[in-house]
């Protein structure tokens, strides 16, 4: 029974993935992303009503899923999941218990994010890719949507997962960086917008679809291979981190 | 310890503040196996020493050396060491069970589940209990967190007021669960400020006052060297004053207070020779020795002495 191997323990990967999941998901959570996406399904059901012509339905479908799901409930979705990861395990003292193992940090803070991903992907893609179809604006924008939500939460969940554990108040940090970062200073100049996930999402659906977006230029490979290694070099701040933090 | 072999715990000249306040000031000792009680007054720096101990923050000056490895670095070594935290709370969604058997598989026991069962039933909880752990009382939970500290026999254990919240028979229980593990070649170091609880778990000390090591060892030798503060004995007698005046002539002791018609409190840098010739002088002066007693030989007053009040 005593311990005598060396190195990370076999299963703890698995061990860390199911213990984060299994603490971040709430219904309470769930709500609120599953809520939001499919008031975005209504919206987009209710301006494909008022869209004369198939091309109106497509520059308005892309524009209203650009404009409420890549601002908002993506990002939002992630932090809501990606900052507790960690997050929680700090607020309420409990990382003590997953810190002094000998596991590899860099497995603790992929689990987490993974965990994050798990979680966040589906209650966001789901209703988005809805929202998509209900737009009218063809099956451009339901692929470009998903992939461009399968990305976006990559690499959201990997950089709020860092922040959770960083930061006290998570939420309130994150949604700082989404409004002002994101939101505004992005928008400054090119070189600026390169460094917004918004970016490249949006420049999946500008892509595909031929609707000109605001911060859409970007190449539609950079759109799908940018976000996930953000997403990987975030797991890699937060290896860092968990290396250097003060564990209550 | 065999000469030139590594001691279990070593800590040198460690120093840790937190903004302005420094909270460890160039501490250093040594441990090995048996059961060393960590004792001071609240905000003395224990919780800070306990948590540099397990490498849960690092040093800003100095070493610290688990099995002689650094545990702020070294994460291998953790595999050794177990830790009762001394914050209450723990996952709300796993049971006991649970806790336990995570936290052994993550120090890498083969057989986890097993390990878990063992270590829940040495702290006398029931393995299939699937309740929650918000459901447990205060010391239910306290016993889960021994157990996840001990599931994977691990060399030092470090545990921070271990005993809070768990009922007397409990508490022996426990008592008696941490000399076992020191009797079997761990090194086990436990905080407390209930002196009483102290006292349960050994003679040997490590003493801490305003971040400061002021003290370690067993805690009679330690009141021994206290040259500067002299021992209290009370010695009943059916003629007090005259078995203490023969003391005072002799110089065994350095006062008196008689404190009763058959009491006396005498005062002593020689508490040896005074336990060793006081029946004789009782003798000559014809006397009736009832009761010699030493009043401030206990940890109580070591500890109020050290810490000045």
């Amino acid at each position: 029974m005593t311990a005598t191997r060396t190195g990370t323990p076999r299963g703890s990967f698995l061990r860390l993935y199911r213990l984060v999941l299994r603490h971040q998901l709430t219904w309470g959570r769930a709500t609120v992303v599953l809520g939001l996406g499919f008031m975005t399904a209504l919206v987009a059901l209710a301006a494909r009503a008022g869209s004369s012509s198939a091309t109106a339905a497509t520059t308005h479908g892309t524009e209203l899923i650009n404009g409420i799901a890549f601002t908002t409930i993506v990002p939002v979705c992630a932090l809501m999941f990606a900052s507790s990861a960690l997050g929680d395990m700090v607020d309420d003292r409990t990382l003590v218990y997953v810190w002094l193992t000998p596991v590899h940090r860099g497995w603790l803070a992929l689990a987490a994010t993974l965990a994050s991903i798990t979680v966040a992907l589906p209650l966001a893609l789901v209703p988005l890719t809805i929202a998509a179809a209900a737009t009218g604006a063809g099956s451009d924008l339901i692929w470009a949507t998903a992939l461009a939500t399968a990305v976006g939460t990559i690499g959201y969940c990997g950089l709020f997962t860092a922040l959770g554990l960083r930061f006290r108040r998570a939420l309130v940090w994150g949604i700082a960086y989404i409004l002002v970062w994101e939101g505004f200073v992005a928008t400054a100049s090119e070189a600026a917008a390169t460094l917004s996930l918004r970016a490249y999402t949006a420049s999946i659906l500008s892509q595909a679809t031929g609707v000109g977006l605001r911060l859409g230029t970007l190449t539609m490979a950079s759109g799908i291979i940018v976000p996930p290694l953000v997403g990987l070099a975030a797991v890699g701040l937060t290896t860092w981190l968990l290396t250097r933090t003060d564990v209550d | 310890m065999s000469p030139g072999a590594e001691p279990m715990v070593a800590v040198d000249a460690c120093t840790r503040w937190f903004g302005d306040v420094v909270a460890v000031s160039e501490v250093s000792f040594t441990l090995d196996a048996g059961v060393t009680a960590l004792l001071g007054p609240n905000g003395a720096g224990k919780s800070t020493l306990l948590r540099l101990l397990c490498g849960l923050v690092a040093p800003a000056r100095g070493t610290v050396r688990i099995l002689g490895r650094d545990p702020r670095n070294d994460v291998g070594v953790h595999r050794h060491m177990g830790l009762v935290p001394q914050q209450e709370t723990v996952f709300d969604r796993l049971s006991a069970f649970e806790l336990v058997e995570l936290c052994a598989g993550l120090r890498g026991v083969d057989d986890a589940a097993a390990a878990a069962a063992w270590a829940l039933g040495a702290v006398e909880l029931d393995p299939a209990d699937p309740r929650p752990l918000p459901t447990y009382s205060r010391g239910m939970r306290q016993r889960v967190k021994v157990a996840q500290a001990i599931a994977h026999r691990p060399s030092v254990i470090v545990l921070d007021e271990p005993l809070t919240g768990l009922d007397p028979r409990q508490r022996r229980h426990m008592t008696d669960l941490f000399h076992a593990l020191g009797d079997q070649g761990c090194c086990v170091v436990v905080s407390s400020h209930v002196l009483e609880e102290v006292e349960r778990f050994g003679s040997d000390v490590l003493v801490i006052v305003q971040g400061r090591l002021a003290a370690e060892g067993d805690f009679r030798a330690i009141r021994d060297l206290m040259d500067d503060r002299p021992h209290r004995v009370r010695l009943r007698t059916d003629r007090p004053q005259e078995v203490a005046g023969r003391l005072l002539a002799a110089r065994t002791i350095v006062g008196l207070d008689v404190v009763d018609i058959d009491t006396v409190v005498v005062e002593t840098d020689r508490v040896h020779e005074l336990r060793s010739t006081v029946a004789a002088v009782a003798r000559d002066a014809d006397a009736r020795l009832w009761e010699v007693v030493p009043l401030d030989d206990d940890l109580d007053s070591v500890f109020r002495y050290l810490v000045g009040h």
